[in-house]
């Protein structure tokens, strides 16, 4: 069974149809990326595979659960994480605390023990916090730990979006655009953090338009066209397919 | 240093009723009657910032809340004879159930919607206790609601009932830090700051939205039972939309999200406009002028002024 398996999803916006019948499979320990020109219907599909936008037809079944058209927080605490295309912080909290807040709802508390913050609670929060500093650490940004992470720069909070999904230590990973708009050292550091999440095992879904990271990283590549799934297979048959060349170059 | 000036300022906060009697003996009932509608004021103040400041909802309909509560409390306390604490407790809920009920359609609203649909509801609460003349007796207001007793003390002087009150912003101070940090504080602020985040981060924005709400609702409504047993009067005046730019100047100007800013909001926005009395003619243009002073040089409000000022210091 696969982990996520997407069943002739369809979206359709005033005149347009973003998502098309479009069939997918992830399996379990997978990287799979999403490709396809601008409009294709790559962030759609994410949306609507996380809730935040409603699909018109077809099924979304994670872990062999339906989850098509729940709500994105019930998304995120079935252990599916994903990030934005447009940079998503809480700019107002310090990037220590922007990463607390993905984890703490997953761990079971009460409101009373909230107010009350039992030793229970204390300590779940202290482990939270370790764990949170290590991927500050890991992402290198552990100096600005107490930042509020609108004060950050752009790269700086794009890391830290990325660390942010791993707070909660998710099965699948859908990744909308780790690569764009980031200097070519980062698009090489995001590019070796995904490959270790890959390595330990997490299941990645990847939407990115940088070519060589896409080519270089993924094990299958599903290419999308005006909402339609038009190729799918590994990188060098992509790289090769006479529908692909059309639908990136034009005739 | 620091400590031992909070302690001071505690001291003083403690002790006042005792050091007006010695400073202002001839305005003493004044004076205290200021410092009994600041601390009101105050506590009222921080529980419609857990709305507006933390989880980010521009609600217009904290004086419904607080009619409700404050119509409860005079309704049971002098048709059905009720006892103090048991009306408190009674205006707390149904303020809070009032809150609940049109909470979930309310934020089903987008921003500007859901004021506009708060601002509704206070003037339709604002309508019924005009009208619903069989139960709040409309302008003729609910009168001759007794003096409270607390565990068979009766608070019947000026200087008990300031410390009741006093004892009640303490109480809602310290549930306000409680529900506005750690974690629960962060799950409300990620709301706050980006809701489609927080929907990633797990966290359901309706719930926490509501909860807030909620709260803040069933103080509001507690305060308004102390606020009639004070006054021992009750009219629809006392929540008209008036209220709400009373809170939002007290909130806006004193600092938003911040339990010492509001503080200093409801002091300066309720003392002050009294204590310029002494300068009838001038009062309204020195009140103008702060506000104006504060708008431009500190939108952020007072709180942010005073954060610099005690950056400064201790760089300095």
């Amino acid at each position: 069974m696969a982990l996520l398996e997407i069943r002739g999803l369809i979206k359709r916006f005033i005149g347009v149809t973003a998502v098309d019948r479009v069939d997918l499979a992830v399996e379990r320990g997978e990287l799979v990326s999403l490709i396809g020109p601008n409009g294709s219907g790559k962030t759609t599909l994410f949306n609507c595979v996380t809730g935040y936008v409603a699909a018109d037809g077809g099924q979304v079944l994670f872990r062999g659960r339906d989850l098509t058209n729940a709500p994105c927080h019930r998304v995120a605490r079935l252990g599916i994480a994903r990030t934005f295309q447009q940079v998503s912080v809480f700019p107002r909290l310090s990037a220590l605390d922007n990463l607390l807040v993905f984890l703490q709802q997953h761990q079971e508390e009460r409101l009373l023990a909230r107010l009350l913050r039992t030793r229970r609670l204390r300590r779940l929060e202290a482990d939270a916090i370790e764990r949170a500093r290590g991927l500050l650490e890991l992402v290198g940004l552990a100096h600005r730990a107490d930042a509020a992470a609108g004060a950050l720069s752009y790269g700086q909070r794009k890391l830290l979006a990325f660390a942010s999904t791993l707070m909660s230590d998710p099965e699948l990973l859908l990744l909308d655009e780790p690569a764009a708009a980031v200097n070519p050292t980062m698009i090489n550091q995001m590019k070796q953090h995904i490959l270790a999440l890959h390595r330990q095992g997490k299941t990645v879904l990847l939407v990115e338009h940088n070519m060589e990271v896409v080519m270089d990283i993924s094990q299958r590549i599903v290419v999308l066209d005006h909402g339609q799934k038009i190729a799918e297979g590994p990188p060098e048959a992509i790289r090769r397919d006479a529908r692909v060349v059309e639908a990136y170059f034009g005739r | 240093m620091r400590r031992a000036g909070w302690l001071a300022l505690g001291l003083v906060v403690a002790t006042a009723p005792w050091i007006v009697a010695a400073v202002v003996p001839r305005q003493q009932r004044y004076v205290l009657h200021v410092l009994i509608f600041t601390a009101l004021f105050a506590a009222l103040a921080l529980s419609y910032d857990l709305v507006v400041g933390h989880v980010g909802s521009l609600s217009l309909a904290h004086p419904a809340f607080f009619g409700v509560g404050a119509y409860t409390a005079a309704i049971l306390a002098t048709g059905a004879r009720w006892p103090f604490v048991a009306d408190v407790l009674a205006a707390a809920l149904g303020a809070a159930l009032v809150a609940a009920l049109v909470g979930v359609p309310l934020f089903r609203l987008a921003e500007h919607a859901f004021a506009v649909g708060t601002l509704g509801l206070a003037l339709v609460a604002s309508v019924v206790a005009n009208n619903w003349v069989e139960v709040t007796r409309g302008p003729l207001c609910i009168t001759g609601i007794p003096k409270p007793t607390l565990a068979g003390l009766a608070i019947t002087t000026l200087p008990a009932y300031y410390w009741l009150a006093l004892a009640a912003l303490a109480g809602v101070a310290l549930l306000y830090r409680g529900l506005t940090t750690f974690r629960l504080g962060r799950a409300f602020h990620a709301v706050r700051d980006n809701e489609p985040l927080a929907g990633a981060a797990a966290i359901n924005p309706l719930k926490y939205r509501l909860l807030a709400f909620t709260i803040a609702a069933a103080l509001a409504g507690g305060i308004g039972a102390l606020y009639v047993h004070y006054l021992s009067v009750m009219c629809p005046e006392e929540m008209t939309v008036a209220l709400t730019v009373n809170l939002l100047v007290i909130v806006f100007l004193g600092g938003v999200g911040s339990l010492r800013g509001v503080i200093v909001g409801a002091v300066l926005f309720t003392a002050l406009p009294e204590v310029l009395r002494l300068a009838p003619t001038w009062r309204l243009v020195i009140y103008g002028i702060l506000l104006l002073l504060v708008v431009v040089r500190s939108p952020e409000g007072i709180e942010s002024l005073l954060r610099r000022a005690t950056a400064s210091r201790s760089a300095g």
